[in-house]
């Protein structure tokens, strides 16, 4: 189709062509949604099914979301998989600030999202305290099926198809964000 | 199955005592094989025991200061050593000579007879607040170096820590149990059936901005 | 059956420092910080490197950054909620920490086990090793730059998990075992699904040794770097299968046998290399060796009680709820306030797939103990990278990290 035409066309006969027409924010947004790259920021015991939510088995590259990097530099997501000790918080707080915008986080488990069991002077009670979390997944560890639908969450955070708790729908990202 | 095990190893046989009674030391009344060594001994028991073939497996530091029964001295390292040939073990009890200050007492170091010393030593030294002298490098090893205090010793809160939150709010571990007998609404807004519900009621009572007093 | 005292130590000692450089360079000392969030740190393990060019000069790790407070926490905790966090530390043989505090605890209220319930803790304590061992070899070669292996090793280790899930709810961090037994009896079905695991096994443990036994890149990479001579391994206080590889022949499960290991027939593979392909092979051998062990288990698996019926330790049956006002009682006084165990110290060694693990107990008569002290074996084996990685280059820094297969959870506590 010569792009002349595509102009003198009207949109709603395009679109039973199969052409789509979309705001590039949505574009873009889509478009991050499914290719959101962890940092790997494994701690503790959660960290063993983070990995484990890459094998053959459950296979995060179905969304999009398999490629861990060990730079942060690289990673739009960071998922905080295990117990955050007072000794590691500043580390990651320093990771977190070394990704580039657009960002967001995934605390995993009951101790990166409420200290767990572990109530004591060692360990950051709150991930929340240190970086902003998008979503907060429980168990002890969850199961990769968690991790994955965290996942699937997220990618409905970035799309702007979120709501939160009052039913007010989330704004996505700005397109034109660095 | 006819192997027997090594005589030593329990220590209510008389072996056991004869063995203790060629290094020197006195046993010491426990369920495991246990010698009462005094610091200024630990060092020629331990190259005794290192020239049999013995290795050294842990150092236990222990804090005696609210224990049921009155023990010589407030702290105490155990030394966990084993053969790694005839499986025997032995627990070296050393009492801490208790410092004037009350900041945790002195010992030798093992270092210069079992090389594995060194973490284990930095470890009892961390968290329980005994000094090795001439250990080569005593630093902190498990804890932050901004921690005061030794966690371990008795004196040092567990540390239920409050948790902040996003907005400034903190969740009291006091405050979280009381909503759990369903007496107060607590911090989870559910009290006896009914639910908060309504947005504009007031927040439940949390800790002051700046953590607890 | 061989007793580990008729096999002596293969010694190994070091091969002579290859480190060769032109003297007409001018060298400086670089510093090299390596971590806390390294992808092949396993975790959060913090290197300080000096570097010569490429060769490494003195390694400084720093620890602490997974530090929990676990040793602590169990002070403020009655003895039968411990369970819930011994797995914790350790995680990926969670069993192995599970066991060995449950047998201290055991070890002081001088539990009565039923055979059952011991039987079951050999399967799952073997289990546990297999899926220790089964991680090691996916993120070791992962981090060698060999990424299949990753794949078919986590393939077994979700059938690890499902069986882990079949019997107690839980993929990892169990807290299935209990002071005075298991939680509750195997489900049906449970022992036929472990017995068509092993049989299994040995098939896919081949198949991982022709991934990398005869891989040429990684043969290079493994053979003859970070030898530790079994004279250093016995100074360094090392357990587990790091000693094996340097020579010595020391398990617990032989050495100061537990849950009926001396009944068991099987083999303790060792190695006279020292070396990072050594500890390799041996981890592979202990495989198959862990499989027969609980083939030999299944057999003797009877049906009967899976909890010591003292009803000071283990809670009553549910139906006996409703009929007993006894039970009610003792169902009330155990889960508000535990049991009080007698004054005293125990220790009970047992051997994870790390090394020894023992949990030192001291009691004073409460219903919480009054100091538990983790005897944890990454923490003391991860001192021979201090030893192991100096004069070699920085790319064996990594193998041996990776072969001396420290869980950070386990070394900082
Ligand atoms: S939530 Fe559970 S599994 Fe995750 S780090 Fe904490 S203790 Fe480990």
């Amino acid at each position: 189709m010569a792009l002349k035409e595509l102009f003198e066309r009207d949109w709603q006969e395009l679109e039973s062509g199969g052409v789509l027409f979309s705001s590039l924010e949505k574009l873009v947004a889509w478009g991050r949604s499914n290719s959101l790259w962890p940092a790997t920021f494994g701690l503790a015991c959660c960290a063993i099914e983070m990995m484990g939510s890459t094998d053959g088995r459950n296979d995060l590259a179905r969304f999009g979301s398999e490629v861990f990097r060990a730079s942060p530099r690289q990673a739009d997501v960071m998922i905080v998989a295990g117990r955050l000790s007072k000794k590691m918080a500043p580390v990651m707080r320093r990771v977190y600030d070394q990704m580039p915008d657009p960002k967001w986080v995934i605390s995993m488990g009951a101790c990166a999202s409420s200290g767990g069991m572990f109530n004591n002077y060692a360990v950051v009670q709150n991930v929340d305290s240190v970086v902003p979390v998008d979503i907060f997944v429980p168990g002890c560890p969850p199961r990769p099926e968690a991790l994955i639908y965290a996942v699937m969450q997220l990618q409905k955070k970035v799309r702007g198809e979120a709501f939160d708790n009052y039913g007010t729908q989330l704004p996505m990202v700005d397109a034109w964000t660095r | 199955m006819t192997t027997t095990l090594d005589p030593r190893r329990d220590p209510l046989t008389p072996q056991f005592a004869d063995w203790l009674a060629e290094l020197g030391v006195q046993p010491d009344d426990s369920a495991e094989p246990t010698a009462l060594v005094p610091a200024g001994d630990l060092l020629r028991v331990a190259a005794l025991l290192k020239a049999d073939g013995f290795m050294l497996l842990d150092s236990v530091g222990l804090d005696y200061s609210q224990y049921t029964e009155k023990k010589p001295a407030r702290f105490c390292v155990l030394h966990n050593v084993f053969h790694p040939h005839d499986h025997r073990r032995l627990f070296l009890r050393v009492y801490v000579p208790d410092s004037v200050d009350g900041s945790g007492g002195e010992l030798p170091t093992l270092y210069p007879v079992w090389k594995s010393a060194n973490y284990l030593e930095r470890e009892v030294y961390d968290l329980m607040g005994v000094v090795f002298s001439g250990h080569p490098d005593l630093r902190k090893v498990l804890t932050p170096d901004d921690l005061e205090g030794h966690p371990l010793r008795k004196d040092f809160p567990v540390g239920e820590t409050p948790t902040l939150f996003r907005d400034g709010r903190f969740l009291d571990p006091a405050t979280f149990r009381a909503g759990m007998n369903g007496q107060s609404a607590g911090l989870s807004g559910y009290k006896g059936g009914q639910r908060r519900g309504e947005m504009n009621e007031p927040l439940p009572p949390v800790m002051p901005e700046g953590g607890p007093k | 059956m061989t007793d580990l005292r008729d096999r002596p130590i293969t010694p190994v000692s070091l091969p002579e420092p290859t480190l060769t450089k032109p003297s007409l360079l001018h060298t400086e000392i670089m510093s090299l910080n390596v971590g806390p969030q390294h992808p092949s740190t396993h975790g959060v393990l913090r290197l300080v490197v000096d570097m010569d060019g490429e060769y490494v000069v003195k390694v400084v790790p720093h620890m602490g950054y997974l530090h929990t407070g676990f040793e602590k926490t169990f002070e403020a905790r009655t003895y039968q909620q411990g369970v819930t966090y011994a797995p914790r530390t350790d995680y990926l043989h969670s069993f192995s920490h599970e066991l060995a505090y449950v047998l201290s605890v055991e070890k002081l209220l001088s539990a009565d086990l039923p055979e059952r319930a011991t039987t079951i803790r050999v399967i799952l304590h073997e289990l546990g090793r297999i899926h220790s061992h089964l991680v090691f070899f996916g993120t070791a070669l992962m981090d060698l730059g060999a990424i299949t292996l990753f794949f078919y090793c986590f393939r077994e280790k979700e059938e690890v998990q499902n069986l882990f899930e079949d019997i107690c709810g839980y993929r990892m961090n169990q807290g299935y075992f209990r002071v005075g037994g298991l939680s509750k009896d195997a489900p049906e079905g449970w022992a036929a699904r472990v017995q068509k695991f092993v049989d299994t096994f040995d098939k896919h443990v081949d198949e991982y040794a022709t991934m990398f036994q005869k891989n040429p890149i990684f043969l290079d990479r493994a053979t003859g770097v970070g030898v530790i001579s079994s004279e250093l391994a016995l100074d360094l206080g090392l357990t587990g299968p790091n000693l094996r590889a340097s020579g010595v022949p020391l398990d617990q499960r032989k050495a100061t046998p537990y849950c009926g290991y001396e009944t068991y027939d099987f083999d303790v593979p060792t190695s006279t290399d020292g070396d990072s392909l050594a500890r390799f092979n041996v981890r592979l051998q202990e495989f198959r060796e862990s499989a027969k062990i609980i083939r030999q288990a299944l057999a003797r698996l009877k049906p009967g009680p899976v909890k010591d019926p003292n009803r000071k330790i283990s809670l009553p049956p549910r139906e006996e709820l409703e009929t007993s006002m006894e039970a009610v009682i003792h169902h009330f006084k155990l889960v508000t306030e535990g049991f009080h165990p007698p004054v005293g110290e125990v220790y009970v060694p047992t051997e994870s797939a790390r090394g020894e693990v023992g949990y030192y107990i001291v009691s004073d008569g409460g219903s919480m103990p009054y100091r538990v002290k983790i005897r944890a074996p990454s923490f003391v084996n991860l001192q021979a990278l201090e030893y192991a990685c100096v004069g070699g280059q920085f790319a064996d820094l990594i193998t041996v990290l990776a072969t001396v297969d420290p869980v950070l959870g386990d070394v900082d506590r």
